[in-house]
């Protein structure tokens, strides 16, 4: 938006980093009124804004604090004084209000306050600004993996990266340099001879339950700690999270003890969670900064932890043309993104303006939320000339095989991140075989390629289905075993299917 | 009269349904819903694949359980299975099962893989794909579960025994008993297949499709109640050899298997009472005397002289995995066999063998579920089908074999009390 | 709206795995285009619902017939979710005054019992038809019960006994439902008579409305106010013990558990009426599961088609009128291949829904015309009437086969 010529570079699709791996919570501010003051208020701001920017993409769910008969009793008094100092909106309602809006709210609970939570789509937002940013200029390179910063004495001068579809190398040189590699943004920072931007990996998993249990974001009114927050985001709603640092950022396993853990939280929140069907588990790892040149005069390492940081490699390293923003929260990914590029700006001597927070992403302009019912809507008006695809996620034939046109070569994967296809209940146990077909049938899988498609998709939804196989996704995972095993003989594709 | 009471409408269910009526006793068969049968493909799976692709299951039988020592097939025993087999097809002469005597057949599936079977319905074992052949895959434009070209380009690059050469194209008709909608269930050509009027219609559309030599390989929609005389009427108006592939759910071939051995059943006399639940049994010495089911306004206890329990693994709810991990058999609370100690009840890999998915109930020779040392829970109490424990059957392709087997036998040992 | 009730059906769309079984029973879905069927509007669109805005009309076209649920093999509630998201569109939408009356045959019912002669006429006259079908989109062929001129509640004011905890087994209350005390009062004498027979003392309390067709209506408070007061009129013979034995196996269902678990009503005289509450043929048949029903019938020799509707299905007892035909020599009942004759109560009286349900029905049709028999038999009201329209001959309740076996008649 202000005017440079821009390329993103993505190893591998939008959203398959943390930002695809979150909670979905647009954060009130509400939850770190007392942990992390500076982080409440920018949350408040911020997600006033991403509201106004990307109405698209949010619900306007709202949201509660609740004091369940688990928490501190006294933590509601400090929080109510706390939003009012951070300038978080609050309003506390009665129990009894809550529990009539919210029928399945544990009937314990003793207090509830009012948010201005929301529910964040990441998907959308993602492609929203991508789209926004290609308005404005800029190309996005999705599956190039970038190996090598180069480095002209003093200067980065660009990156090197390999395109994993093509399987070359592209050779990207620019005047600066942005390593917005989040949890991998000290390998990055290594790349440039920058040494000691550690991000330590803190991963999270969360739970995806069938339905939405509950209509607005439910936050247990206590400090915060695991399990403690119910989102209700599109079709579903995702408990989460927990908090323990992982060895690498990479590292995608989910313990049986983690599942139960969260399980047990949502217990606490709605009794008769561990009855209610859980769909898809999966983990993040959430960009927590430590800089191991703090104390040597470092500067930028003050506001670390959950807030946003922006390292200045100029003044910590003495290398031009190169941005570390790192930390952060999704709902403060536009505010990084300003800090950054006014930081960038500065150090080009320029002065060009932000206007991120007042320039609407394309699809948002009208200012309308996201709904509950819109698939539903749209599926009603195309019900006559459309096939359904994705019966549980309401995924019509046309749009995908419009996303196939302006993206030739998706992986099952990467239709899902842009149409949700195998999200719903049956985990792509009747829409894979659906999709794959159809990406065959246009010629844009070969036959080899399409095998692949199919056997790998189903592979990924294992991943997020094994941790958590019980009740009635057992069930499910029985039938669709049924129908791949039993009716296709899918496991007898000639091809090998990669790990 | 003696009273049996079968829980679970399924393939199972009905098999023991059907022999125990026509045995004399009068039957109660109660389900919370229908059976996956509804879903199956229609053809009878014996043993398809230990863990190499059978040949032929009566030769490999032997071997495979002398593995397996828990598998069903192990209590069930070859003999049983064979004298099951020959009973069930001749309850279900509409269907037509064809087999090749001890061997399998090896019929293509939706995506092109050929996959071995022991019977298929006439309709479908004209693409017996073990002595090659030449096929041209017709979609239906309305029909969406079934991709013509995937199924050709795979079948293209099929595993064959060798000297088997399989050419296949693909090709499309708009033919839709449901002009102007985009969707349409399989179901619903099927129905109107049973029309004299959409038929010819759909004929007229196939007519040329195929070249001299080739058979044509359709989706498995060709007729719900005249399902034999479609699919004869029109191969003689197209001029052509067709076959059926089945498709994923919602399965016509299925669904007629579904009607015809229920219609079996009614025939011998049995009834059904669809849409309740078992809830649990009563008895004492070591016998069920009435078995509690849930209407619409109470629980009502059916006398029983016998029970049996065809309630299907996980898939149906016959078993239960809780959030905890525990497994539970859904009605009566009996022992559930599960993975044994220190195996790994998953794999991360999808398509590796998944130990927890073939829990169940452990029975004994006479399908009497047992408890951890072997004695029976209760002496009039017999299980059949996906509920028996030691078996993935969309793996091994068994499950038709262990069901009508089994519902065979406990039908058979019940009888035998008398 | 939201009721722990409605909680509670929702929460059944989690073990909904798509299997499509429902899909391929729906008779609505069989019929029509139009509708996308039980899966796709009850589990699978629950998931969407809950904003402020319903999304789907296409909803409508379901029929509350309650197949669906039936044959569900994982226990999801499908009609009972549809049932309740159609009252939420039909709230949203307002009710139409066509939904409003015919939701209501104690209304139509006392409007037509004292001028009956001019109430049929009018409802057998083609010019009115065809007014009621412009102003009230009622359709003109759609059948019309004729009124009987007297109810059956005033020809047995006699019956109006109180309960007799001394004697609680001998004696049983019957429950007549509308349509006998208004259109069929015929039918309900046969039932008293049949039950007389097997030396049952029959009273016949003063007895309202159970508020089905209100609540297929999706007019659900005044159906709850209905199924409640009725509820209190039977609840003190429940409480003495005495079994309520019913000839409308709809609204005998809707006592049984609808209420309960569609409106969600949730009190203590419906407890003790549902559990004492019993279809006629379920009743016989328990009484002679219990050696305690009378063999003494005549031969009837005949050939009938007997089509058990789908409300009956939802009793979950199995189909006891082909057990009790069975018992009567010489009869030879078989029982029509179809789930629904398409009227399901009010649904195909309306103009829009006229020719779906005729769809729904044609199969049944046809069988019962291919029989050649002379009458048909079937154990609920609005379907024998709509059976009878069609084929143009009688359909008649099957205890009236048993009044002619035992030779009441
Ligand atoms: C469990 C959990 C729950 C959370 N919940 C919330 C929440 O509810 N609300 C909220 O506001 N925030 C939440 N967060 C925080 C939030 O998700 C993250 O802070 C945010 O998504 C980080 O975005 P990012 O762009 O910095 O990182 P990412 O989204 O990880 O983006 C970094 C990208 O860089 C790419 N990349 C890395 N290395 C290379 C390379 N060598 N070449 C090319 N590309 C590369 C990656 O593939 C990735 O796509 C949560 C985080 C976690 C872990
Ligand atoms: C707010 C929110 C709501 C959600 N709601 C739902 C829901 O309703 N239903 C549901 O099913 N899920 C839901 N999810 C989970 C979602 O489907 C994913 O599981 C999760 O976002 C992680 O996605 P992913 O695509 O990054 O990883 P996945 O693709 O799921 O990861 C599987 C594995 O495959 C690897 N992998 C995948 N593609 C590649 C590649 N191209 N190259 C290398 N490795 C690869 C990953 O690294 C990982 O190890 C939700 C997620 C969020 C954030
Ligand atoms: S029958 Fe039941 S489980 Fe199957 S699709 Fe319908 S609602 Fe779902
Ligand atoms: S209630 Fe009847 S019409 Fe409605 S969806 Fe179920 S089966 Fe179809
Ligand atoms: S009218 Fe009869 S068969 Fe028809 S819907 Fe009713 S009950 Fe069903």
């Amino acid at each position: 938006m202000r005017g440079y010529r821009t390329i993103l570079v993505e190893r591998v699709d939008l959203g398959q980093g943390t930002t695809g791996r979150f909670h979905g919570l647009l954060h009130s501010g509400g939850r770190y009124v007392i942990s992390d003051e500076r982080s409440a208020t920018e949350c408040a701001e911020e997600s006033a804004i991403v509201k106004r920017i990307a109405a698209e993409a949010v619900e306007d769910t709202g949201g509660l604090f609740v004091t369940t008969p688990a928490d501190d009793p006294g933590y509601a008094d400090r929080f109510l004084a706390a939003c009012l100092k951070t300038g978080v909106p609050v309003q506390e309602i009665p129990a009894a209000e809550a529990l009539r809006r919210e029928p399945r709210l544990n009937p314990g609970i003793s207090r509830a306050f009012e948010v201005q939570d929301g529910a964040v789509d990441a998907w959308k937002l993602l492609w929203g600004n991508a789209r926004s940013a290609q308005e404005h200029g800029a190309a996005i390179l999705s599956y190039h993996w970038v190996t090598e910063v180069i480095r002209e004495g003093d200067r980065v001068a660009g990156v090197i990266a390999r395109d994993n579809r093509a399987g070359e190398m592209v050779r990207i040189e620019a005047a600066f340099v942005i390593n917005a590699g989040g949890v991998w943004a000290g390998e990055i920072a290594d790349m440039a001879d920058c040494p000691g931007v550690t991000v330590v990996p803190g991963k999270g998993i969360m739970i995806a339950m069938n339905h939405r249990l509950v209509r607005t974001v439910v936050n247990r009114c206590e400090h915060p700690g695991d399990g403690d927050i119910l989102v209700p985001i599109r079709t579903v709603c995702v408990i989460g999270t927990t908090d323990v640092k992982a060895d690498s950022p990479d590292d995608y396993s989910i313990g049986r003890d983690e599942v139960q853990q969260m399980l047990d939280a949502g217990e606490v929140i709605v009794p008769g969670f561990r009855q209610a069907r859980a769909l898809h588990a999966w983990t993040g790892a959430r960009p927590l900064f430590k800089d191991e040149r703090a104390g040597e005069g470092g500067e930028d390492t003050r506001h670390m932890s959950r807030g946003l940081a922006l390292v200045d490699h100029l003044r910590r390293d003495g290398v031009s043309g190169f941005l570390t923003i790192t930390g952060g929260k999704l709902t403060t990914y536009r505010l990084m993104a300003e800090t950054v590029v006014d930081a960038m700006v500065e150090q080009m001597g320029d002065s060009r303006p932000c206007t991120t927070a007042t320039e609407a992403l394309p699809g948002s302009e009208d200012g309308r939320h996201y709904w509950l019912g819109s698939r539903l809507a749209a599926q009603e008006e195309a019900m006559a000339d459309d096939q359904l695809v994705c019966e549980c996620e309401l995924m019509p034939r046309r749009k995908l095989v419009e996303a196939a046109r302006r993206r030739p070569g998706m992986t099952l994967d990467d239709v899902r991140r842009a149409l949700r296809l195998g999200m719903g209940p049956c985990q792509g146990g009747f829409c894979t075989y659906r999709a794959t077909g159809i990406l065959h049938g246009l010629g844009d899988a070969e036959t080899e390629r399409a095998d692949e498609l199919l056997l790998t998709f189903l592979q990924h939804r294992w991943l997020g289905l094994e941790p958590i196989l019980y009740g009635d996704q057992m069930r499910q995972a029985c039938l669709d075993d049924w129908i791949f095993q039993g009716t296709l003989d899918v496991e007898h594709l000639p091809v090998t299917v990669p790990t | 009269m003696r009273r049996a009471v079968v829980i679970g409408a399924g393939l199972a269910g009905l098999v023991a349904g059907v022999r125990l009526a026509e045995g004399g006793m009068r039957v109660t068969m109660v389900a919370k819903g229908v059976g996956s049968l509804t879903l199956s493909p229609g053809v009878i799976d014996v043993l398809g694949y230990a863990p190499g692709r059978v040949d032929s299951p009566r030769e490999a039988l032997g071997a495979f359980v002398a593995e397996r020592p828990d598998h069903p097939y192990a209590r069930i025993g070859a003999d049983a299975l064979e004298e099951a087999l020959a009973w069930f097809t001749d309850r279900v002469p509409q269907m037509r099962y064809r087999g090749d005597g001890p061997r399998n057949l090896l019929l293509p599936t939706a995506v092109g893989v050929p996959r071995p079977t022991a019977l298929a319905p006439a309709s479908m074992a004209g693409a017996d794909l073990r002595g090659g052949g030449r096929f041209v895959v017709v979609g239906l434009s309305g029909l969406k579960d079934f991709f013509p070209r995937l199924l050709a380009d795979n079948l293209a690059r099929a595993d064959l025994p060798s000297g088997a050469m399989v050419g296949a194209r693909h090709a499309e008709i708009t033919a839709s008993p449901r002009p102007g909608r985009a969707d349409v269930a399989g179901q619903v050509y099927a129905r109107a297949l049973d029309d004299p009027a959409f038929r010819g219609e759909f004929a007229a559309a196939l007519r040329g499709l195929a070249e001299p030599g080739e058979t044509i390989l359709l989706p498995a929609v060709l007729g719900m109640a005249r399902a034999g005389e479609v699919f004869d009427e029109l191969q003689e108006r197209v001029g052509a050899p067709i076959a059926e592939v089945p498709t994923v759910p919602p399965s016509v071939a299925g669904m007629r298997l579904n009607t015809e051995l229920t219609g079996a059943f009614a025939r011998a006399g049995g009834r059904v009472v669809l849409g309740v639940e078992a809830v649990g049994a009563t008895g004492s010495d070591g016998r069920i005397s009435e078995v509690l089911v849930r209407d619409a306004a109470r629980t009502r206890a059916l006398p029983a002289d016998a029970v049996v329990l065809a309630t299907g693994g996980f898939s149906a709810g016959g078993i239960a995995l809780d959030s905890y991990g525990g497994l539970h058999e859904v009605v009566l609370d009996l022992p559930v066999a599960g993975p044994p100690a220190g195996v790994a009840p998953l794999s991360e890999r999808h398509l590796d063998h998944q130990p927890l998915m073939a829990s169940g109930v452990a029975v004994d020779g006479m399908l009497r579920p047992v408890g951890p040392g072997g004695e029976p829970v209760w002496d009039n109490l017999h299980a059949a089908g996906t509920i028996v424990a030691g078996a993935e059957p969309w793996r091994e392709k068994s499950g038709e074999g262990i069901a009508i087997a089994g519902g065979f036998r406990a039908a058979g040992a019940i009888l035998e009390e008398t | 709206m939201t009721h722990p009730l409605h909680e509670l059906m929702r929460d059944s769309l989690d073990h909904c795995v798509k299997c499509t079984i429902c899909e391929t029973y729906c008779p609505v879905a069989a019929a029509t285009p139009l509708f996308p069927g039980p899966k796709y509007v009850g589990p699978q669109a629950e998931r969407y619902r809950g904003g402020d805005a319903n999304a789907d009309a296409s909803l409508d076209y379901c029929s509350s017939c309650g197949i669906c649920t039936q044959v569900c093999p994982q226990g999801v509630k499908i009609a009972e979710i549809n049932s309740q998201a159609k009252a939420e569109l039909a709230q949203r939408r307002g009710v139409s005054l066509r939904d409003r009356l015919i939701a209501r045959p104690t209304l139509a019912g006392w409007m037509g019992a004292p001028v009956w002669p001019v109430a049929n006429w009018t409802t057998s006259f083609g010019p009115f038809r065809l007014l009621l079908e412009k102003v009230l989109r009622i359709h003109r062929k759609a059948p019309m019960p004729r009124w009987a001129g007297r109810t059956f509640q005033s020809r047995t004011r006699s019956r109006r006994k109180a309960p007799d905890p001394a004697a609680p087994q001998r004696k049983v209350v019957f429950f007549h439902g509308c349509a006998a005390n208004f259109y069929e009062p015929g039918t309900a004498s046969m039932a008293v008579q049949v039950l007389e027979h097997n030396g049952l003392e029959v009273i016949i309390p003063k007895q309202g409305c159970c508020g089905l067709p209100l609540q297929s209506n999706g007019q659900y408070d005044a159906a709850r106010a209905y199924v409640r007061r009725l509820a209190a009129q039977l609840a003190p013979y429940a409480r003495a013990g005495h079994d309520i034995v019913a000839t409308s196996t709809s609204c005998g269902l809707m006592l049984k558990r609808e209420a309960h678990e569609i409106l969600g009503v949730d009190d203590d005289d419906l407890r003790v009426v549902s559990e004492r509450m019993f279809d006629i043929c379920e009743y016989l048949v328990m009484l002679d599961e219990r050696g305690e029903l009378k063999r003494d019938m005549q031969p009837v020799d005949m050939e009938v088609p007997y089509h058990a509707p789908c409300q009956q299905r939802g009793h979950g007892v199995g189909t006891p009128a082909m057990e009790l035909m069975a018992m009567v020599p010489g009869l030879r009942a078989s029982q029509v291949d179809a789930v629904c004759c398409g009227v399901a109560g009010t649904y195909g009286l309306k103009a829009e829904k006229y020719d779906i349900a005729m769809e729904v029905g044609r199969s049944l049709f046809d069988q019962v015309r291919a029989s050649g028999a002379a009458l048909s038999v079937c154990d609920s009201e609005t379907c024998r009437w709509q059976i009878a329209a069609a084929t143009d001959r009688p359909s008649v309740h099957p205890v009236e086969m048993l009044h002619r076996a035992y030779g009441l008649g």
